[in-house]
């Protein structure tokens, strides 16, 4: 093992710049998948952090399916339950905090971005979990306007014990005065202030309501255990859920379909890299086959040959993957930085730096090294076999693999076939699939093609390189190795398929979301929560707000939105109650099925829903159908009127429908968000004023202006589509490399030839320009098929994007094709520097000595 | 007993009407310390003799014995390792490792058979001495000359002590001078050595330096010489000649 | 022939004894083992030499044998000594031995051809064998004269094995060729020319 440690890492110094290639592709390949994997756990766990409402001293945790308030009789339910020795009744909800709330400082960030406030009775609170009240002293049921905090949180507020704490309610800045002081709080999760629950359910606007039963059991066995939870949920039915309240559920979905598509990039990535590895090895197997004969004659077995070669590919693999890892982690950090600022309009959290578990490291080991031993097996297997012979007396025509049949040129076409069908089918799994197996389709028959392309091609070279041999002899040299050719060449497809279908997916991305936010963001005025689309964790405002706001002077139509939460058919749903006539005047869907006329004149006549995209696929629905909102009071049935989406609920499950129906359904008169117009002729900057001091009782609010807001958004499109695209190029260089090695195992089997040549009277020019028509051939090959497959994969997604629920309209621009082509033909240009300067610098008489 | 023999081996290319039969029905015999030498024209058949013997390819029909063992019963292992332990072979050209140095080379079938590496560059240290490259132990090929290489080719040969050489035009590369030192090394092994060696070539001269000529055209022996090394009363001959060229 | 210049030359140095100059011949040549030549081959060359007036006789010694003698170079003798220096020397090429055995057997078919060429080339290869065991023997310090003889020999007997080849391949193209008849002639034909000897 020692000599093939010793003689690979020889091989390796001794070429130094293809090794730093080759290395590099692996590199690429596990800084794609890593990286991309830390971003979506580095969320996740900010997110979860936040939902986890920790119960550590209780058996069990009792909330309403949909996560709303309910009555408290149903307490009594619970503790007749035989088995439940104690029982609390709370009324808790997690309070957005906007940004900066305590220490006004935007420089730094913020240690505190929600609270909870924790309402509940003094006593029971206490013979559920252990408060040690340091200072001060605890809540008695009698107090008002008083609370209990955590050192850490009086900390930041910066408040002691006396002082007022100031939280942003729905019904105004309320001030809690500082009755006792527990210890600083050391586990995740929001900080809590307790109150009594008369007080939470004033502050909270939610009178006589609870939303939250801890109960514990008077056993510790498990199988008595399981009897008492069974009882307690047949007693309780099905709207109650046992466990932990999961706020927010809907954005998860969201984010995992993200991560899918990342996941996508990163194994195309890492294919890539396999695919460098194996050309890299064959143009090693073929440069070394006198020293493979060598060592066979003398002696080396053929497993030693192969280790021999493996060896070398671990290396690369084992340092590849490291550099990879290392890499990867400050991608992800710079990924995670730089999505952070976007995610935080949707989600108020805090999300550390990437997250990195032993699983993943594990993975991406695996898959580095992995890939790198399976690409280099094949041809480190053929070495193998080679009889010494055969290495120490290389023939003209050898090809080390077998070239492929008219079978798979055959599969090949019967994988584009049903990929086009998968296309018709409306389920977004095949779709995918198809996608694959498209791809897989134009490799298979690439060898079939090359000999028309190169022909056609070669013409045009022709003209170009006024002495015609040349060409010819270029195309020849592929012509005749079509195999060779077209793996190169496939190559090249991919980086550019990719290229073009990111490209074509990302223009029409943003020409559909543009539309879309120019429609939903279209009044002059946004009041905005700390967060977008996590409504519930959101403080809203009573509907004085709204009042106040309507009386101003100059201010026409004031919209606002209501939320509550829900389930249909076990998907979560967040529920939006819109005013349809104010609605209307400051921003607009986009309907998808039936029209915004009747669809909103639906909701004002009864329980009709408007639901969106996203739910649409998720939950199997369509319009015309009838389903059940899970509220608190039990299930209420409604009709589908349309499917719409609008920019910003459109990735989360949401539905639709009219504010009386959410008062009178869910007991939810709280505005979430609120849209100003202005009258036509009103002064904006009196108008500006006057809302702003309307504010003032409401710091949980932001007022923005309706058009920077859209600007500020398009400029963060911009952002990340040119994250994007960066991302993207760098898969074309994974491919560059490809098409060197390929270039180079060229030159290195026509050395003889090229010794001919120029002994003839051939120029080093002219072998130099032999090499780059090649070249420029097998970039044409790749180019065609990918922007052919590309256009396909674009198309594609977008079909997959409207199945999931996503509807976009696919557009490319032309200009946009022109730059792919050209960049391609380039590339291969490029490409053939290097092989062409060996080719050139070819001593004849070596050449011609060469066997 | 002789060392290597071959007999009745046959080596036809290609089937049916355009076969070629490179060897036909050879017979021969190889004893230790004999330096045998086999010429003839191109396509006669001499390499793939040489291959025959060497278990680095298989004939048609026919046996190759090496003391005694028969190559066309083993399996690929075992003629690798025969490969490694009893023969030495020496190329015309690409003979070493290029990203090796000398020792590293010459020590090559130790490593390859599992020898410790202190112990093997030890051996072959020993041998690179021995054929005079001892001031030469670190060098890489691209370094040494054409005539230096092929004397690390025949130090590696010679490393794992194996009962037969054999030389594939081994001076086929090398100037007049080069030449005659690799033949005279070879002659060394045989005398003061012992092994058997059994040369290919096409230089008259390089081919004097054996104990024996054996002559193949078109796949057969067609003659053989002996060449006498002990007679001493041949100052006389040599005057003749001289004296009929004046 | 060549032992007649190289006196020439030796003489040209300085007079000498016979005697001496049958040492310092055997010392040009590189030895005994390369060219034996008798004492008694001298002496006669030397009378040729004087009879050609290219030498003379220096002093005499009384009833002194050819050894004791004393010889000079001639003007005449400077004059033959600077033509052969200037001249390149001849090589006689077509008188083979082996050549005529192989005509004979040719035709007389009293002998194979091929048997013929063979046992030519084995004698050769034992030779070249010898040469080239004697040339490795011998000390370049010291005998760098003799090393440069055993070379030539060696070169010349590759080529004689070539040459060997080159007949083996052609043997059938000679074989279908008219061999030389000897010709009637009538008598009294002028005798040929000899060449130098």
């Amino acid at each position: 093992m020692n000599t093939h440690l010793t003689l690979a890492l020889r091989y390796l110094w001794g070429r130094k710049l293809r090794t730093t290639l080759t290395t590099l592709a692996i590199v690429f390949g596990v800084l794609v998948i890593f990286g991309m994997n830390t971003l979506l756990p580095a969320f996740t766990r900010a997110f979860q952090a936040n939902a986890l409402a920790l119960a550590d001293q209780t058996d069990v945790t009792i909330t309403n399916k949909t996560g709303e308030a309910f009555s408290p009789e149903v307490v009594q339910t619970v503790a007749n339950v035989d088995g439940i020795r104690a029982v609390s009744a709370k009324l808790e909800r997690p309070l957005n905090l906007p940004a900066d709330y305590f220490d006004k400082d935007s420089a730094t960030p913020d240690r505190v971005t929600a609270v909870s406030l924790i309402g509940g009775d003094p006593e029971t609170l206490r013979t559920m979990s252990f408060y040690n009240v340091e200072e001060g002293r605890f809540i008695t049921a009698a107090d008002e306007g008083v609370a209990v905090i955590t050192k850490s949180l009086a900390e930041v507020a910066n408040v002691k014990l006396g002082e007022a704490l100031e939280l942003p309610t729905p019904t105004g800045v309320a001030r809690l005065t500082i009755v006792g002081l527990l210890p600083g709080r050391l586990l995740p999760g929001n900080e809590e202030v307790l109150v009594p629950l008369a007080q939470a359910q004033k502050l909270l606007d939610a009178p006589g309501k609870i939303n939250v039963i801890d109960a514990n059991f008077d056993s510790t066995d498990d199988a008595r255990r399981a009897q008492i939870e069974a009882a307690l949920k047949t007693a309780l039915g099905v709207h109650y859920t046992i466990g932990v309240i999961q706020a927010g559920a809907e954005i998860l979905t969201n984010i995992k379909n993200a991560q899918a598509i990342m996941n996508l990039l990163g194994t195309m990535g890492l294919l890539m890299g396999g695919f460098i590895i194996f050309n890299t090895f064959r143009t090693i197997v073929v440069e070394r086959k006198r020293d493979i004969g060598m060592l066979r004659a003398i002696g080396a077995s053929q497993n030693t040959i192969l280790s021999l070669i493996l060896v070398e590919g671990l290396v690369q693999g084992v340092i590849g993957t490291a550099l990879g890892l290392l890499l990867g982690y400050g991608f992800g950090w710079l990924a995670v930085s730089a999505f952070s600022s976007m995610v935080r309009q949707y989600i108020n959290i805090n999300v550390a730096g990437p997250s990195v578990t032993v699983g993943l490291v594990g993975l991406s080991i695996a898959l580095g090294v992995g890939v790198t031993l399976v690409a280099g097996l094949l041809p480190a297997r053929a070495a193998s076999r080679l009889t010494p012979l055969e290495a120490l007396r290389p023939t003209v025509n050898e090809s080390l693999f077998k070239p492929l049949t008219t079978l798979s040129f055959w599969v090949g076409l019967v994988s584009i076939g049903l990929a086009m069908l998968a296309l018709i089918s409306t389920n977004s799994g095949l779709i995918f699939f198809g996608a694959v197996l498209f791809v897989i389709g134009l490799i298979l028959i690439g060898p079939a093609l090359v000999q028309p392309i190169a022909r056609l091609f070669g013409l045009l070279l022709a003209l170009v390189f006024a002495r015609a041999g040349t060409a010819e002899l270029a195309e020849g040299n592929l012509t005749r190795q079509p195999t060779r050719a077209a793996v190169t060449a496939a190559t090249t497809m991919i980086a550019l398929a990719i290229v073009v279908m990111a490209a074509s997916m990302l223009t029409s991305v943003s020409s559909t979301f543009t539309t879309m936010l120019k429609n939903s963001l279209s009044s002059d005025y946004l009041l905005m929560p700390p967060t977008i689309a996590l409504w519930g964790m959101n403080v809203g405002a009573a509907p004085k707000l709204a009042e106040d706001l309507r009386a101003i002077e100059g201010v026409g139509v004031v919209s606002t939105l209501r939320f509550a939460a829900t389930q249909i058919n076990d998907v979560a749903v967040g529920v939006l109650g819109i005013e349809p006539v104010s609605y209307q005047a400051t921003s607009g869907f986009t309907f998808l099925e039936g029209d915004q006329a009747s669809a909103f004149a639906a909701l004002s006549r009864g329980r009709n829903v408007i639901v969106n995209g996203l739910l649409k696929s998720s939950a199997n629905l369509k319009v015309g159908d009838e389903l059940t909102l899970l509220t608190p009071t039990g299930e209420v049935p409604y009709k589908i009127v349309a499917v719409a989406s609008d920019y910003l609920n459109a990735k989360t499950t949401t539905a639709y429908i009219s504010q009386d129906n959410i008062a009178a359904d869910f007991g939810r008169t709280e505005d979430v968000m609120l849209r100003i117009n202005r009258t036509p002729g009103a002064n904006p900057a009196k108008v500006e004023a006057a809302i702003k001091e309307a504010l003032k009782p409401y710091p949980q609010f932001k007022m923005v202006v309706g058009q920077a807001y859209i600007d500020e958004n398009l400029r963060l499109f911009d952002s990340i589509f040119f994250g994007m695209f960066v991302l993207v190029i760098f898969l074309a260089v994974p491919s560059l490399i490809a098409m060197v090695n390929t270039l180079a195992i060229g030159v290195i089997e026509r050395t003889r030839e090229i010794g001919m040549l120029r002994a003839v009277g051939a120029t080093r020019n002219q072998i130099r320009t032999i090499v780059v028509a090649e070249a420029l051939i097998l970039a044409a090959i790749g180019t065609a098929l990918g922007l052919l497959s590309g256009l396909y994969l674009g198309y594609m997604a977008i079909v997959a994007f409207s199945a999931l629920g996503f509807p976009m309209d696919y557009s490319f621009s032309s200009g946009g094709l022109i730059l792919a082509t050209a960049a391609g033909l380039l590339f291969g240009a490029f490409a053939a520097i290097i092989p062409a300067r060996q080719a050139a610098r070819l001593e004849i008489v070596q050449a011609l000595r060469y066997e | 007993m002789s060392l290597i023999q071959a007999k009745n081996l046959t080596k036809v290319y290609g089937k049916g009407d355009t076969a070629v039969t490179a060897l036909d029905h050879i017979s021969l015999e190889v004893n230790a310390g004999e330096f045998v030498t086999v010429m003839g024209p191109s396509g006669c058949g001499k390499s793939t003799l040489l291959h025959l013997l060497g278990g680095l390819d298989r004939p048609t029909s026919g046996q190759v014995l090496i003391e005694g063992h028969n190559l066309t019963d083993l399996s690929d292992t075992k003629l690798t390792e025969l490969r490694r332990r009893k023969i030495g072979f020496i190329f015309q050209f690409f003979n070493l490792i290029p990203v090796l140095n000398a020792t590293e080379n010459a020590a090559l079938p130790l490593t390859l058979d599992g020898v410790k590496s202190a112990d093997a560059k030890a051996k072959a240290s020993d041998w690179l001495n021995k054929v005079g490259l001892g001031n030469r132990l670190r060098n890489r090929p691209d370094q040494l000359s054409g005539g230096q290489q092929q004397r690390v080719a025949v130090a590696r040969a010679l490393v794992a002590e194996p009962a037969l050489i054999l030389a594939d035009e081994p001076t086929g590369n090398l100037d007049t001078r080069a030449s005659d030192e690799i033949a005279a090394l070879l002659r060394q092994i045989s005398d003061d050595w012992g092994r058997a060696v059994l040369m290919v070539t096409h230089d008259p001269r390089i081919a004097a330096y054996a104990d024996r000529i054996v002559f193949l055209k078109d796949g057969t022996i067609v003659d053989e010489t002996r060449l006498e090394t002990r007679n001493l009363d041949n100052a006389g001959l040599v005057a003749d000649k001289i004296q009929a060229m004046a | 022939m060549s032992v007649r210049n190289a006196l020439l030359g030796l003489l040209v140095q300085r007079p000498r004894h016979g005697y001496e100059l049958h040492a310092a011949f055997e010392a040009v040549v590189g030895g005994e083992q390369n060219w034996d030549v008798k004492p008694a081959q001298i002496y006669t060359t030397l009378a040729r030499l004087e009879e050609s007036g290219l030498v003379e006789e220096e002093a005499v010694e009384q009833d002194a044998g050819p050894e004791k003698r004393i010889y000079a170079i001639t003007p005449a003798g400077r004059l033959a000594l600077t033509t052969w220096f200037q001249a390149g020397v001849e090589r006689e090429h077509q008188r083979d031995e082996f050549f005529i055995k192989l005509m004979l057997s040719l035709v007389t078919g009293e002998a194979k051809p091929r048997k013929v060429i063979q046992t030519q080339r084995t004698r050769l290869y034992q030779n070249l064998h010898q040469i080239t065991t004697q040339r490795h023997q011998a000390n370049p310090k010291t005998e760098l004269a003799r090393i440069l003889l055993l070379d030539k020999a060696i070169m010349h007997l590759e080529a004689d094995l070539r040459w060997l080849d080159m007949i083996e391949a052609r043997l059938d193209e000679v074989k279908r060729q008219p061999l030389p008849e000897p010709e009637e002639k009538p008598r009294g034909r002028p005798k040929k020319q000899m060449a130098d000897s």
